[in-house]
């Protein structure tokens, strides 16, 4: 049982041996497999089910799941709750009606689990009562029917779980803990694991893919009760919270997926401040860091928030969980995400609070509906700009390239904006009447996210707090690099001629190898810790932003932004054409806010220098870092120290989300033959991590790329 | 000054995140030799035909017909090279690139400064080489502007150099990274050109002095893995007061391939690459006569 490190290092072994069989079965997809055995729920049935409304229809769906979802139990587990329905792993709510998905379901958000442990669904389902006693008549009526018929089907979902441990011994505790909660609210750290488990389960079970939030924010507090009060020890603690790591793989089942088998947005933040700016670190910080060493579970993508004031025991405890590999843990510079929500409009004490939605884009945790447009902003640059190089397109000097660019990219941010109102509102003037268009129904996670019971309305239509829409500009590097190319070789140094560089690059740089090299190697470009080069992709930023800020205040949507990719340099480079910067048409280029594989020629501190040169605190959202490291960058005492000060540094210079990975290309190129040997690697892919051996060839190839530091 | 290179983010070359400046020159000529484009004191032009794809920039600068490209592809005739670097500056593959780079120490502070953020209370820069000390005015310079700036400074040194700057040394550098190669003079001489006794004794002067020390030793395998040179350490360790550890270096045979670029015999040694267990065997003697004993890296 061996859980693997793509750098050799061996874990250490804390928990019991049981519980470590528990996670080998997991890891190798033994509920996953399961769990796709039964793919849904039939509606086929369901009388009246035409006349039905669609939201009559989701909680007719809802209900039927929570009546006859297979029951899990697995052996010796210490929560009980499985999400059981095989098209939850794909994104729709698992019923069917002649065999048609019925509704599509929700993610990119993260719930408010702490409503449950201090309420109980008994608390949320009084408030549902009530907010139907005063919405009935009303167009509001609906809904608050919805939310109580919801919260109904989870308490019948509830009731089989009691039914179904009951007589097993071997469960007694899972059912003295479940005879409390989620019902109640959580009075111990065991109720309070469970409650957040069973909870999550129900959500995911029908459908939908929350992220989890601050854990030792809510799980914190009762263990620290806990243990001052010796009912429990840190040993007993670990255990627990190991089978929630290990419950939260029950979607995984092996096989090629693209992007691999593990991105179900299930996220966790670590440390940070509170809402009052006190320390949040505790047991379940240090609990879960263990966890995450041990078992190398990357199916939680945790991010632990840094700042100047973080304590160094815990800056070197994540330096030693980081250097195993597998990008199971990021971080965040609280100090600047916090200063860029304030900046944004944000209250301070929201603001400290904030989480994010799956990946890593940032939101007030279970009060903000979110989503995020991604644009390719090399495609604009080739397309529109320099219209896919045309000989009638010509520019007299960079500025004036440079305006048409800026007009193209606040073109696309308005458009993207503007077709988000129209979409989600009636009226389209500013100061106009603006109403909410109704959307699919989404009671379930509407439960869990302030204030949809109390308003009426569900998370599409206007109940949440906040709600975000959030343009996020991909191709961050390679329109700078582009631009900057251009720059210095056409108008600084004039190398050749616009027209003539258009030319070599609609052919491709065909029988122009020597000048493609020459572009490649004699520039430095962003990502080098060039000032000159960084400046261009720190002016695209700017006015990005300055555009996302014009759409605002139109209607009930802010539109903050953000930089991403996600891995869609994939699809991207399909349309893209040869780039001045030396790469060829349909080359896979940078990932999120790094640079470009190949130009990071000054290593880890000149791409952290590079990056936070633009003033990130203007991409509210998210500007996310990809550092690539090698196992023996990070070997040994010094190269833990030297991880420490890529932590330090990073928050110093005022980053956003860094993601770091250690990996060695040699050992993904060997997976990738013998995929049997290596079941359990784990690599960051972008937002969230995967199995490598479940990316399909074309993701794999593209994160050995990302590690290859020479070859061009 | 003269450089070959500037690394940032180095890990192993003393405490912390350290920027690593390279100076050209050395007076030694070890065998061993991992950097041997840093031994020479003067310019020299590294080939990495692997990257050359036969263009002919080179040929159409070089103004001694040092370059020629023609059916067999691109030929390097070194004899008559005179190592003017044009040829490296038209190269657009990065192909031909010089070994060395004349800087002053205020552009070389310009390059440390910049990491900065990253040293925290323990990195910082670290010069090696080469000798750095053979270029002492320009080192001592360097290092007492990095001090003066709250920069951590490092030296890795052989100790070959004049003593009359041991005093300045000692007094300017956090840290020395000094290696011993061989307790055995007589090999000592044969594999470096030189004796290691007088650079022992530098040693032992900037440890009177209060300096700090690191003892970097390499081990080459059927060269210098036995129990005499074991001894030798541990006796050299005894005399220094300020010595933090000794650090075992296990040879490898890089150097070689840097060797072939600049156009000579690759001279890396297999077998020289000492085994597991005998690196174990090395700790355990230092470790049995007192010395700390620290890998490379761990």
């Amino acid at each position: 049982m061996t859980f693997d490190a793509p750098n050799g290092l061996e874990r250490p072994v804390r928990l019991s041996e049981a519980t470590r069989a528990f996670a080998w079965d997991s890891l190798r997809h033994k509920y996953g497999q399961d769990t796709r055995k039964v793919m849904d729920v039939s509606l086929d049935d369901a009388e009246g089910f035409d006349e039905m409304t669609p939201l009559e229809r989701y909680d007719a769906a809802v209900a039927r799941i929570a009546e006859t979802a297979p029951i899990r139990l697995c052996e010796g587990e210490k929560l009980s709750g499985a999400a059981t329905l095989g098209r939850a792993i794909g994104h729709q709510v698992p019923a069917v009606r002649n065999g048609a998905a019925i509704c599509s379901s929700v993610s990119h958000l993260t719930l408010d689990f702490g409503v449950v442990l201090k309420k109980g669904l008994r608390g949320l389902r009084a408030e549902a009562q009530e907010a139907l006693a005063r919405y009935t008549g009303t167009e509001r009526e609906p809904f608050a029917r919805s939310c109580v018929s919801c919260l109904e089907s989870f308490s019948v979902w509830h009731r089989r779980y009691l039914e179904a441990l009951e007589g097993r011994p071997e469960f007694a505790d899972n059912l003295a803990v479940l005879r409390r909660v989620p019902e109640e609210p959580a009075r111990n750290f065991r109720e309070a694991l469970q409650s957040v488990w069973f909870t999550f389960a129900f959500v995911r079970l029908c459908g939908n893919w929350p992220g989890i939030g601050r854990l030792d924010v809510l799980l914190g507090p009762y263990l620290e009760a806990d243990l001052a009060a010796g009912v429990l020890t840190m040993d007993e603690a670990r255990e627990l919270l190991a089978h929630f790591f290990i419950k939260g793989c029950e979607w995984i089942c092996g096989g090629n997926y693209g992007s691999g088998d593990a991105q179900h947005y299930q996220n966790i933040l670590l440390g940070g401040i509170d809402e009052d700016g006190r320390d949040v670190v505790n047991a379940v910080t240090w609990l879960t860091l263990d966890v995450l060493e041990e078992l190398g579970i990357s199916d939680f993508p945790t991010t632990v928030r840094l700042s100047r004031k973080t304590d160094p025991a815990l800056l070197r405890r994540v330096a030693e969980v980081m250097r195993f590999g597998g990008g199971i843990l990021a971080v965040y510079n609280e100090d600047l995400v916090i200063e860029a929500l304030t900046k944004y409009g944000y209250e301070l004490r929201e603001a400290r609070a904030f989480g994010n939605d799956g990946c890593w884009e940032v939101q007030v945790p279970g009060a903000t509906c979110f989503q995020y447009i991604p644009f390719d902003a090399l495609g604009i640059l080739q397309h529109q700009t320099l219209r896919d190089y045309a000989e009638d397109v010509d520019f007299p000097d960079f500025e004036s390239l440079y305006a048409r660019f800026k007009a193209d990219l606040t073109a696309r941010v308005t458009e993207i904006c503007r077709s988000y109102e129209a979409a989600f509102w009636y009226a389209d003037v500013p100061g106009g009447d603006w109403g909410w268009k109704p959307q699919m129904p989404c009671t379930v996670v509407s439960l869990f996210e302030r204030d949809c019971i109390a308003r009426g309305l569900s998370y599409f239509e206007g109940g949440a707090v906040y709600n975000v829409r959030s343009p996020h500009l991909g191709g961050l590097a390679d329109t700078a690099d582009s631009l900057y190319a251009i720059k210095k070789a056409v108008f600084d140094d004039r190398k050749l001629t616009l027209r003539e560089f258009f030319t070599v690059l609609r052919n491709n740089w065909e029988g122009e190898e020597p000048l493609r090299q020459y572009m490649l190697h004699h520039y430095e470009y962003y990502g080098c810790d060039n000032e000159e080069a960084d400046a261009v992709a720190a002016r695209i930023l700017d006015d990005f932003a300055d555009a996302c800020d014009g759409m605002n205040g139109r209607c009930g949507f802010r539109f903050p932004a953000g930089v991403s990719t996600f891995g869609r340099q994939l699809e991207w480079s399909k349309g893209r054409l040869a780039a001045p910067h030396g790469r060829h048409a349909g080359e896979v280029l940078a990932a999120n806010a790094s640079p470009t594989p190949g130009t990071d020629l000054r290593g880890a501190t000149g791409i952290i220098r590079s990056y936070c040169r633009a003033d990130l605190r203007r991409m509210v959202t998210g500007a996310a870092l990809d550092i690539r490291l090698l196992p023996s960058d990070v070997r040994g005492e010094d190269g833990l120290a030297a991880l420490v000060a890529l932590l330090r540094g990073f928050v110093a210079l005022g980053g956003y989300f860094m993601q770091p990975d250690v990996a060695d290309a040699a050992v993904l190129l060997a997976a990738q033959k013998d995929p049997a040997s290596y079941q359990t690697l784990s690599v960051r892919v972008s937002g969230w991590n995967a199995r490598f051996v479940t990316l399909n060839k074309e993701w794999q190839d593209m994160v050995i790329a990302q590690y290859a530091k020479e070859g061009r | 000054m003269r450089v070959t290179e500037i690394q940032r983010f180095c890990m192993h070359d003393g405490p912390g995140v350290r920027t690593t400046v390279f100076f050209k020159g050395c007076p030694l000529r070890c065998r061993w030799c991992h950097n041997p484009e840093t031994q020479s004191a003067s310019q020299q032009i590294l080939y990495d035909a692997a990257r050359c794809i036969g263009c002919g920039a080179c040929a159409a600068a070089c103004p001694v017909g040092a370059h020629r490209v023609g059916a067999d592809g691109h030929v390097y005739d070194r004899t008559e090279c005179t190592a003017c670097a044009l040829c490296a500056a038209a190269c657009p593959t990065g192909a031909l690139f010089q070994a060395m780079r004349e800087m002053t120490e205020e552009e070389v502070l310009a390059v440390v400064e910049r990491d900065r953020a990253f040293y925290g209370e323990e990195g910082g820069v670290t010069l090696s080489g080469g000798e750095p000390m053979a270029q002492p005015e320009a080192a001592l310079r360097l290092l007492r502007m990095c001090k003066d700036r709250g920069i951590g400074t490092a030296v890795e040194t052989c100790g070959c150099f004049d003593p009359a700057y041991v005093p300045a040394l000692a007094e300017a550098a956090d840290l020395l990274l000094w290696d011993f190669k061989d307790g055995d003079d007589a090999r000592h001489r044969e594999n470096t050109g030189v004796s290691g006794l007088p650079l022992m004794r530098a040693l032992i002067e900037a440890d009177a002095r209060g300096a700090q020390s690191v003892l970097r030793c390499i081990l080459l395998r059927g060269v210098n893995t036995e129990e005499a040179h074991y001894l030798a350490i541990a006796e050299l360790w005894s005399k220094l007061r300020h010595c933090r550890y000794a650090e075992l270096l296990p040879y490898h045979p890089y150097g070689g391939a840097k060797r072939r670029l600049l156009g000579e015999a690759d001279d890396g040694r297999e077998d020289w690459i000492p085994t597991p267990e005998e690196l174990e065997r090395a700790r355990d003697h230092l470790a049995a006569r007192g010395v700390r004993v620290r890998d490379l890296g761990r």
